[in-house]
């Protein structure tokens, strides 16, 4: 422990005051604290034998009422007040090795020992985890006033994040350093809140602004920027695991681009977080439903979808119920739930039934890993959406009751039946676990049909011949006959049919059968089926304006003036899919019947939350709920400073690292809930308005080592910028950045042979003109074979949800930003932004850059170095015309030494580490 | 790079790891405070399982060379892995008795509760579309489709009673790469590279080469870094286009004036530094660095044309081309040059009988031909080179196929084929401390299913480690608050095949 320098009176009072704390603290009234104190003895030397996993004669320390329970031995190893009688201690004394514990293991200590038995002396209470405590209000450390001087001396404190750090940097003997100077911070604050440097104009602005208020006025104005909601969503995008394909073998396209602008939307509209949060869960359940609440849903619809032949899709649609439990538990809540899949938790209180318990809120959707990523949502365009307002206009009129199945109908094509689910196949088969197909004399069951009164069976499906013959039995491949359909050849392509059906109620099995005399062979496929649809006779027959309303919904059924987006819809009851416990983690052997529920460690549901994704989603959003607000705030501290206040963003349970400054996370978390109402920009706002996110980071000897890794926050966030920002500031400083928002992704230049993947013809097609320079949150997201130059910058392939980049520094890095067409493009064109702003004065041209770059003024120093390089290209290229010609560009009038000199000098100033840094 | 700055760079550098290294043993070494020597200082403190991720991963070198916890048999690793599973009825696991079956339906004890990907109903029993031989000393038995390898067979170890729990290719190859068949866990060569670093620090530590026109089934992850720093994943070597991604400097500059604006980028940064005196600008300037000097050493490694006319001979090359026979000649040129882990795919190997390629009887024996001879070859010229006793070569598919014949839709096919199977392959291992002759594992007398010595992922993967030098067990990082490794719960080293 390093000591605080103070004088020495300070010292000996201080030695006294210790002394006699240590006194009373060994003698009676020191309270053995479980979370500091015992956990930790438990967790590293005992936990892994006898906790959720292994449970070594019985014996668990997990729960109290495990460890207090009587064991295979036949007695409790724990015995509340009675240490010499416990068990437990006397496993730990023993000299016998096979005996004493930890077994194989070196022994406790006799401090852990003495520990130990004194906490079973004060009654072996429990504690609970201070993450899963609610967030209490938590009072400012009171630092003198005085005190705050920073090395260059000075008051220090801006705002309230000041007093926690600097209450923990004087506990560390560490200063505060001054603030850093006003262009640093300009490009620091433009860069964390926009993603981009300042545009020039706002630059000049900020730079000229003398005004005390001039640096709170620049935040305000980045706060409000459109780039905010774009680079606050790329930060989201990992966590909801946004990508342009479906994953897995084929890895086909995926129309979800609508659920990426949805949350640039949210965030420049600055959605208060709960709301954030509820739509994505739940915005399907909403009353009333939007189609943007609809498409908030995407966040789980982002789970991958298995296209390879014959993959079991139960089996994947249960792998993208599990993704979703475990993203939104580490997306939203901070905690590692993955292993209690198998097991209840080996550290933290979650047991193995909880798992699914809490699936069950997601098990009940009607997805089902289909090749068409039903449910799809359909937003219709032009003459189609004019369509889709007089159909619901029409419906609203003559059928309150049917408008809301029929509309829903059109916008998702939900409630219905996927051909997957039939089974008792005869000459007929699921083709490549697509769909059904049957051939000639062929049967087929779709089990557990609810007719509930319906009396119609709408239907899409394929036929390449005509003269096939479908009928429908009930209940038994003999049974009675529901239907008898000469099928319409559709010639290869999808057609949606209907066929009227007897009115019965409740489910029954519906047999298939199928003959065509045209088919020539047994093998030959002749009808194929997508979905069911149990319904009615479109209503109001007779009526003015059946006609075309009828004829707009049939339309709008095969709309291709259309925008699809898989979404989360709700199985209506008829479908209700109950949930099982997995035995160890096994989706093929089902346990006990559950019913959705949050884990009993965490509190409960609130009271008037249905048990569904929308009752999840009150819970996720409670001021109770001790984890959404804390984990939230940590994140978005990582995304100013680089790391977490608990490292560890993805686990902020027991084994995860414990947190710097649990104060300053409970004070934010409790700020935000309270007084900012869950606004995450005042919440950003705070943070870069303190002192702690503005000082310089120049680091001394004495910070360097006594805080290596800037944990305590004595010097400014000083972190090299993610894949996103280095490829936007250089688009940026080129002056080629697109500025163009939302739509589908877009494809910048990439190199050939990057994209193979197998039974998948795409291919990288670079896009036009604007779109290839797009920002890179834009750029498609290929899960197989991500981009390139943002993978090696740490970028995530977004399979799964990465709750946390890891930062590397490798010569991959290097090379990507010296050689790859897109920098060197960048770098041209750089140059002649250089050579504009500086015209013929080469220093000019150096310093206009470098300011361009970074906001700052160049060192004569470096532009010496720039100037050298300069001359030593510009030699070459006077001789060698050829190579001159590549290195300036296509542009003709451009081609010159002097231009070609001055990319090399670009291409090298956009790989100063200063400029791929964060300063 | 002038004398004085390199000095002033070495020095800060030591430094800066002295910090790191220190850190590092406070923070977690609480048993081997006497013990400095770097392996003692590993298993003591348990620092590659270390609690802190940041504590392994040293930003000023991520590839440090690490021992491993005891002496290795192998330095490094060539995998081969066959994607789209070959036949082992065709090569290697013969079945005299499954011909007397060939044509009949295929019984009902097969069929009940099995779930294959695309037989339906009752397929047909298929006899081994080969002539088999037994061959060398051993009596290993290899089929006619692999005439050179033949001849080597008594330098393999075959595992034949090789089981797996997934029938579709993404999972399966996931499995066998990264113990999971589900996305998101670093692969083994990311392991590997993880725990031991890499010792030339001119070439990335962990080389991915493929073929067959495809990438594996299951992407780019089956070579992935998964919850490991990125630094460890496998970086891909190409023989078309770059050898490695944007390796060549841009077209217009060339090596002199590349080496200058690496050094004016560098002089920069060193003032930087001394502005900033943040240890991660030294870091930055020394990857410049050893970017540079990849760009030198991995075009030359990469290219095959030096090589003597009789090698090009021995594996039957096809310069320019990615195939192969190129690839392995390049995984040999890697090994020698001190790469830890090379893995090769070579896609095509999944013989359904849908086409004319995919045929038993026809596309696989091609694919058979174009692997033969240059398989064969990576053997005998590591074995001329004394380096087949140091790598260890790993040859496989993720799973095996059906002794029945494959009826996609309960429909008679129009090629010749086998469905994926998940019960019986077969995969083989040699050099690196792996016995010679050898044949463990069986399957009963049709090749349908394992019987004794059945072996799994976990422990091919548990046996690559162990010759690594590596306790699958403790090779650990620590993430989502549990350590986590390889094998997951699973795994034994297979000492049945260990010399």
């Amino acid at each position: 422990m390093r000591l605080p320098r103070l004088n020495k009176i300070v010292w000996i009072i201080l030695i006294i005051a210790l002394g006699a704390a240590g006194f009373a603290w060994v003698t009676a009234g020191h309270s053995v604290d479980y979370n500091t104190e015992i956990k930790p003895i438990f967790n590293k030397k005992c936990i892994t034998c006898h906790g959720g996993v292994k449970r070594q004669s019985g014996f668990s320390l997990l729960f109290r009422s495990d460890a207090l329970a009587v064991n295979k031995s036949g007695k409790p190893a724990i015995i509340p007040g009675d240490p010499s009688h416990s068990e437990l201690i006397r496993r730990l004394t023993l000299k016998d090795p096979e005996e004493r514990m930890p077994y194989k293991h070196p022994p406790l200590t006799d401090d852990e020992i003495a520990t130990l038995k004194k906490w079973i002396k004060q009654g072996a209470n429990w504690g609970d985890h201070w993450a899963y405590v609610p967030v209490q209000s938590t009072a400012v450390p009171k630092v003198d006033n005085w005190l705050f001087g920073t090395s260059g001396g000075g008051s220090w404190v801006y705002n309230d994040v000041d007093h926690f750090t600097y209450q923990k940097m004087r506990e560390e003997g560490l200063k505060p350093s001054a603030e850093a100077d006003k262009a640093t911070l300009l490009r620091r604050v433009s860069l964390d809140i926009t993603g981009l440097p300042a545009s020039s104009s706002l630059a000049g602005h900020f730079l000229k602004d003398t005004r005390t208020d001039a640096y709170e006025k620049l935040v305000d104005t980045l706060l409000s920027s459109p780039h905010y909601g774009e680079r606050w969503a790329a930060m989201w995008m990992d966590l909801a695991r946004y990508a342009d394909t479906k994953g897995y073998e084929r890895d086909d396209w995926r129309s979800i681009w609508r659920y990426r602008d949805w949350l640039i939307h949210a965030f420049n509209e600055n959605k208060p977080y709960n709301e954030f949060l509820t739509e994505q869960l739940a915005g399907d359940l909403l009353p009333n439903p939007t189609d943007a609440q609809y498409i908030a849903t995407a966040f789980h619809r982002n789970t991958m979808t298995n296209d390879e032949g014959g993959t079991d899709n139960e089996e994947f649609r249960t792998a993208a119920v599990i993704d979703r439990v475990n993203t939104t538990w580490e997306t939203v809540m901070g905690t590692t739930f993955a292993c209690v899949q198998c097991h209840s938790h080996p550290y933290d209180p979650f047991k193995h039934e909880e798992y699914y318990k809490f699936m069950a809120f997601f098990n009940n959707t009607r997805d089902e890993d289909t090749y068409d990523d039903y449910p799809l949502l359909k937003e219709f365009h032009k003459a189609d959406s004019v369509k889709f307002l007089q159909l619901k206009d029409w419906l609203h009129q003559i059928s309150g009751n049917r408008e809301k199945e029929l509309i829903g109908f059109v916008k998702t094509g939900q409630p219905a039946i996927n051909s997957i689910a039939a089974d008792h196949l005869i000459n007929s088969a699921l083709t490549d676990t697509k769909w059904l197909v049957l051939r000639n004399n062929g049967s087929a069951r779709i089990p557990n049909v609810d007719f509930a009164n319906h009396s119609q069976l709408s239907y899409r499906y394929k036929s390449w011949k005509p003269g096939g013959k479908w009928v429908i039995h009930l209940d038994q491949p003999d049974g009675t006959i529901v239907a008898m359909v000469n099928v319409e050849d559709s010639k290869g392509g999808w057609k949606i049919s209907s066929l009227p059906l007897p009115v019965m109620q409740g489910a029954h099995d519906l047999y298939f059968t199928y003959q065509n005399k045209n088919l020539a062979t047994p093998e030959e496929t002749g009808m194929q089926f997508d979905w069911f649809f149990i319904t009615d006779p479109f209503p109001g027959k007779g009526l003015k304006g059946y006609d075309s309303a009828y004829k707009y919904f049939n339309d709008l059924l095969v709309s291709k003036q259309v925008t699809i987006t898989p979404v989360m819809v709700e199985n209506p009851k008829e479908l209700f899919r109950p949930t099982n416990v997995f035995e160890r983690g096994n989706w093929l052997v089902k346990g006990k019947l559950v019913q959705a529920d949050i884990p009993q460690s965490l509190g409960s549901l609130p009271a008037n939350a249905p048990r569904n994704r929308m009752g999840l989603a009150m819970w996720v959003t409670d001021k109770k709920n001790p984890l959404t607000s804390r984990t939230i705030v940590n994140r978005i501290w990582e995304q100013f400073f680089g790391q977490g206040i608990a490292e560890t963003l993805e686990d902020l349970g027991t084994q995860g690292i414990q947190p710097t400054h649990k104060e300053l996370l409970d004070h934010l978390a409790w700020k935000l809930m309270n007084d900012y109402s869950w606004d995450l920009k005042k919440l950003m706002k705070e943070i870069v308005m303190s002192a702690t996110y503005r000082q310089d980071t120049k680091m001394s000897k004495d910070g360097l080592e006594k805080d290596p890794f800037n944990k305590y926050y004595a010097r400014g966030p000083r972190v090299r910028l993610s894949a996103e920002q280095i490829r936007d500031q250089a688009l940026t400083v080129s002056g080629l950045l697109c500025e163009k928002m939302y739509g589908p992704g877009v494809f910048p230049y990439q190199p050939e042979g990057i994209w193979m993947s197998p039974w998948n013809g795409a291919s990288w097609k670079k896009s036009d003109s604007c779109d290839q320079y797009r920002r890179a949150m834009y750029t498609y997201w290929k899960r197989s074979a991500p981009y390139p130059s943002m993978i090696t910058f740490d970028g995530t392939s977004r399979e799964v949800c990465t709750a946390r980049r890891i930062r590397t520094n490798t010569p991959l890095q290097s090379l990507t930003t010296l050689n790859d067409s897109a920098y060197i493009e960048m770098a041209q064109f750089f140059a002649y932004r250089m050579q504009a702003l500086g015209g013929d004065d080469l220093k000019k041209q150096i310093s206009k850059g470098y300011e361009l770059a970074l906001f700052t003024p160049i060192t004569p120093e470096k532009e010496m170095i720039f100037e050298k390089l300069y001359m030593n290209a510009y030699n070459r290229f006077r001789s060698d015309e050829e190579k001159m010609k590549l290195m300036a560009g296509n542009q003709k009038e451009k081609q010159t030494p002097t231009t070609a000199a001055l990319v090399v000098v670009a291409g090298a100033m956009m790989n100063m580490d200063e400029f791929i840094t964060k300063n | 790079m002038s004398k004085n700055n390199e000095r002033i760079f070495e020095e800060a550098r030591l430094k800066n790891l002295e910090l790191a290294t220190r850190r590092v043993f406070f923070k977690d070494c609480f048993l081997g405070m006497g013990s400095m020597a770097l392996g003692s200082f590993l298993s003591g403190c348990n620092w590659l399982g270390s609690k802190d991720g940041t504590a392994i991963f040293n930003s000023d070198n991520p590839l440090l060379p690490h021992a491993p916890h005891f002496p290795a048999k192998a330095k490094s690793v060539i995998y081969l892995h066959m994607a789209g599973a070959p036949s082992q009825l065709e090569l290697f696991d013969y079945k005299p008795d499954l011909m007397k079956l060939d044509g009949q339906d295929c019984p009902q004890s097969l069929l009940e509760g099995k779930k294959f990907a695309f037989i339906r109903g009752v397929p047909k029993m298929m006899g081994p579309q080969a002539n088999f031989k037994q061959r060398g000393q051993s009596g290993a038995w290899v089929s006619d489709h692999l005439p050179h390898f033949a001849t080597v067979a008594d330098e393999v170890s075959f595992l034949k009673a090789m089981q797996t729990d997934q029938f579709n290719h993404g999972p399966a190859q996931l499995l066998m790469h990264t113990g999971t068949p589900r996305l998101g866990r670093p692969s083994i060569g990311a392991w590997a590279t993880y725990g031991l670093g890499s010792e030339n620090s001119n070439l990335p530590g962990f080389v991915v080469l493929t073929s067959g026109g495809k990438f594996p089934d299951a992407g780019k992850s089956v070579w992935g870094s998964g919850f490991l720093p990125s630094v460890y994943q496998g970086v891909q070597c190409r023989s078309e286009g770059d050898p490695v991604l944007f390796i060549k400097d841009p077209a217009g500059m060339d090596r002199d004036l590349r080496k200058a604006s690496i050094d004016a980028i560098n002089e920069a940064n060193r003032m930087s530094y001394d502005e900033f005196k943040d240890p991660e600008i030294l870091s930055r300037i020394s990857q410049y660095e050893m970017a540079y000097r990849m760009q030198i050493s991995v075009p030359d490694v990469m290219n095959i044309n030096d090589e003597p006319d009789y090698i090009h001979e021995m594996y039957g090359t096809k310069p320019g081309k990615a195939c192969l026979a190129n690839n392995l000649l390049l995984a040999r040129k890697l090994v020698e040059k001190g790469v830890r882990f090379v893995q090769i795919f070579d896609w095509g190997w999944d013989s359904h009988g849908t086409d004319e390629s995919l045929a038993i009887d026809y596309g696989f024996v091609n694919k058979c031909r174009t692997m033969d001879k240059p398989v064969t070859a990576l053997l005998l010229d590591l074995k001329q080179r004394g380096l087949l006793d140091e790598t260890l070569v790993v040859w496989g598919g993720e799973f095996g196929r059906t002794p029945m014949q494959e009826n996609r839709d309960g429909k008679k096919m129009p090629f010749k084929g086998r469905d994926h199977h998940t019960e019986a392959f077969t995969i083989w291992m040699a050099g690196g401390g792996i016995k010679k002759g050898m044949s463990y594992g069986e399957t009963d007398e049709i090749g349908y299913s394992a019987i004794s010595g059945k072996t799994t992922a976990f422990d091919v993967q548990a046996t690559i480690l162990n010759q690594l030098g590596f306790d699958h067990e403790k090779l650990t990082y620590q993430f989502q608050g549990r350590p986590f490794r390889l094998t997951d719960v699973h795994g034994r080293v297979i000492n049945e095949i260990i010399a």
